[in-house]
């Protein structure tokens, strides 16, 4: 079981880089194609192939390291497949037959096509990618929503978990607001890119025109995606993990003893041992009127609950409080950024700009560390309340292959990265205003290279 | 009934995903063959390169089509082919960045090394995806619940290592057609030349693999009306693409053997019916296409889901592909 989760966590968490990358440049694409076609300036249609070279490095290894994911159920965890798969099996189908296709199938016209269709289509295309790769993420997300907290199915007689309603499902408010949350958190990472890239071209000196652009738009989406991202559907997520998963909501704030007027740790280390936080820095009675909207409401601790329904409270704990206390530092640096720029004194503030420069990365972390506190978090459970993950492998799969196979794909995926790295440098070297082909550099060029 | 249109329309799936990504397959095996400079194996890579994703999406979307339909076949499939599967993961990778980043530096050691790994990787994906089929095809040790019991080795048996070949060399003259249609100048004219001299060994795979399948299953077929009549399609299209490449006719080539390929499929489905876990010959036991369905009303909701769904794709897919077409051609300074 453990090389299984390694594997899954391993693989998950390097594969979620590259969609975040995607669902947040594609709004950025279809933007600047809208602009270009609008108003017919070169240089919006610069900015958009610019943005498309980036997301085509993003997309690629965001396929390859995707389709271990659907074929990860069946390989390694045959047993949930098998007794949730009536459930799991429609979202993640309609995946790939509604929104990875529209994704791939678009992106060819958006990386070869610009010369063969007409510009309208060309637009078009860049919206309906744009599209597939949000809807990509809702069925994936509805998935997992459901694994949180199940509904629409019924048990049958043999045990199996049967699907009953697929519009409950894929309508699930849990699944909405965990749809909503992760999608503004990517559009928040990308707008950072966007901006972050620009600071860069301003720092440098080169490409000044596009940095000034990329930095306008990234902030000010950035302002809008990070007020978002608490409110509303950071905070209805933890409403909703309040009322059906209050053990997670314990270990995400490191609550031990159930109490009214729980306050809420802004730090401290908890010490599962003797179920303390150790060192903590607390604001009495907030975490009550957070989860409750009363300030002497009773929040339950996990004293009140049997050890091994705990998850891992530590991991859980940390996770949730990195990406929170990003998140909040994110708000402050898109907030002195709009400030600047609405004085019209970010572009000559190279300390702002510095610090957009580098906030890029973070953004990444957060997401992560948001991923690690509800998947963590559920943990006994793989199937809230249904299914321990215990229980969940292949039965006729040894942890042997399991071993050898989680040292391959930590071996490709090292090379994935350096290799994502390395491409994307060199895109962002090659810059907006130099390079006029998309994607790939057709033959005739690279002749002229040779 | 609602178990045998699920069952055809995942067969339809993976014969699209055969059809479709067989030919960028196939087009990488066939560049040694055909390539003479870089930039002629730039230009097959560019004949491929808007679709290959799109392509390999089948593949995905079958897999999820499999699992939404018949979550225990899936269970047990995906399980009982644990490192095959696998390798065959990592073999997708290796053949989608050596497309993708190919082109992103302009070195050529850098680019030969992916031209490498685009050929080696599309071969061996062939390969594994033949053996996969002749061992579904062939049978399979199987225990009560469907899990699979055997080996790596066992999988590795006569009859699924000679699906295998036919898998390589057919697919190898499927992707060499395309290339003929697809990009001009004497590289087109090569390909459709190889497409000849590949033909041989097409018409020699297929017959011993028929022969065996016969010999194998005698008796025992339920579809076997419509495999015959299948194979017998796939046997008449595989002369015509030897008949259409000595005259010149590129398109029709690729045609030809698009009907190739579906007849063999369409042998390998009955073959296969009523079975999605074939028992080992002689053995029963196996998991068929009832045992493996939930039940009627959801699989009926679920299926009516992705019917409608796969045909949006299938009207997109043309519409972008009539807007997309047009021919490749060699760069000109390389190709002197």
């Amino acid at each position: 079981v453990l090389a299984d989760r390694l594997q899954f966590a391993f693989t998950i968490m390097f594969h979620y880089l590259f969609p975040i990358g995607t669902m947040g440049l594609a709004p950025f694409i279809a933007w600047y194609n809208y602009r270009a076609l609008k108003t017919g300036e070169q240089r919006y249609g610069q900015a958009a192939r610019f943005w498309t070279k980036i997301f085509a490095v993003n997309f690629a290894i965001g396929v390859v390291t995707g389709i271990p994911m659907e074929f990860q159920f069946g390989t390694n965890w045959a047993a949930f497949s098998a007794k949730a798969g009536s459930v799991v099996g429609p979202p993640l189908m309609m995946e790939g037959v509604y929104a990875f296709f529209l994704e791939s199938v678009f992106l060819g016209i958006l990386l070869y096509g610009r010369e063969r269709v007409s510009p309208p289509l060309y637009l078009f295309s860049a919206v309906t990618v744009w599209l597939g790769s949000w809807l990509s993420g809702f069925f994936v997300v509805a998935t997992n929503a459901w694994m949180q907290h199940p509904v629409g199915y019924v048990i049958a007689h043999d045990g199996r978990i049967q699907l009953q309603s697929l519009a409950a499902v894929l309508l699930s408010p849990y699944a909405w607001w965990q749809f909503s949350h992760v999608i503004v958190a990517a559009v928040l990472t990308g707008s950072f890119i966007v901006a972050g890239i620009g600071a860069y071209y301003l720092l440098a000196k080169r490409d000044v025109g596009f940095g000034r652009e990329f930095v306008r738009t990234g902030v000010v989406v950035a302002l809008v995606a990070s007020v978002l991202v608490v409110f509303p559907t950071g905070d209805r997520n933890s409403a909703d993990v309040t009322v059906y998963q209050p053990i997670k909501l314990a270990a995400m704030e490191g609550l031990f003893e159930s109490q009214h007027g729980a306050p809420l740790a802004i730090i401290g280390m908890p010490d599962v041992t003797h179920r303390t936080l150790i060192d903590p820095i607390f604001v009495p009675d907030i975490l009550s009127f957070l989860a409750y909207g009363n300030f002497r409401a009773n929040v339950d601790g996990l004293n009140s609950y049997a050890t091994e329904l705990w998850p891992p409270v530590a991991l859980t704990y940390y996770a949730y409080h990195v990406m929170v206390g990003l998140g909040t530092i994110f708000g402050g640096v898109a907030a002195i950024a709009a400030f600047l720029l609405w004085r019209r004194r970010l572009f000559t503030t190279p300390l702002a700009l510095w610090a957009l420069m580098l906030v890029m990365p973070f953004p990444y972390i957060a997401n992560e560390a948001g991923w690690v506190t509800t998947e963590v978090g559920r943990q006994p459970w793989i199937v809230y309340g249904l299914m321990k993950t215990q229980t969940a492998i292949s039965p006729n799969v040894v942890s042997g292959e399991t071993v050898f196979t989680l040292i391959g794909f930590i071996g490709l995926y090292f090379l994935l990265g350096v290799l994502f790295v390395l491409l994307t440098l060199r895109e962002i070297a090659i810059g907006p205003s130099e390079h006029p082909s998309v994607g790939v550099v057709p033959p005739s060029e690279l002749a002229a290279e040779r | 009934m609602t178990s045998i249109i699920a069952f055809a329309l995942i067969a339809a799936m993976l014969s699209a995903y055969t059809l479709l990504d067989g030919y960028d397959l196939g087009a990488a095996a066939g560049t040694p063959l055909i390539a003479k400079t870089r930039a002629e194996r730039s230009a097959i890579v560019e004949s491929i390169g808007p679709f290959w994703s799109g392509n390999e999406v089948w593949l995905v979307a079958a897999a999820g089509t499999l699992f939404a339909l018949f979550p225990q076949a899936y269970a047990v499939s995906f399980s009982g082919f644990y490192l095959p599967f696998i390798v065959v993961l990592w073999l997708l990778m290796f053949r989608g960045i050596s497309i993708e980043l190919r082109a992103h530096l302009p070195s050529e050691m850098w680019m030969d090394f992916w031209d490498f790994a685009f050929t080696a990787s599309s071969v061996l994906l062939a390969l594994l995806f033949g053996v996969t089929l002749g061992n579904l095809v062939h049978g399979l040790p199987l225990d009560a619940n469907g899990y699979f019991l055997g080996t790596f080795a066992s999988l590795l048996n006569p009859y699924s290592v000679i699906v295998g070949i036919l898998a390589v060399v057919a697919l190898t003259q499927h992707g060499l057609a395309y290339v003929a249609d697809h990009v001009e100048g004497p590289l087109g004219e090569r390909a459709l030349r190889s497409v000849v001299s590949v033909w041989w060994l097409v018409l020699a795979a297929y017959v011993v693999v028929t022969a065996a399948t016969v010999a194998e299953h005698r008796g025992d077929l339920a579809g076997a009306p419509l495999g015959t009549v299948a194979s017998a399609v796939a046997l008449a299209s595989l002369v015509a693409v030897r008949r259409f490449a000595q005259r010149g006719h590129s398109h029709s080539t690729f045609w030809a053997s698009i009907v190739f390929l579906a007849g063999l499929l369409v042998a390998a489905t009955a073959t296969m019916y009523p079975y999605l876990l074939r028992p080992y010959p002689g053995e029963t036991g196996g998991l068929t296409i009832f045992d493996a369905a939930p039940p009627a009303l959801s699989l009926a909701i679920v299926l009516v889901v992705a019917l409608v769904g796969v045909a949006a794709v299938v009207l997109y897919s043309l519409f972008v592909r009539r807007r997309m077409s047009g021919k490749v051609s060699v760069a000109e300074e390389a190709a002197t």
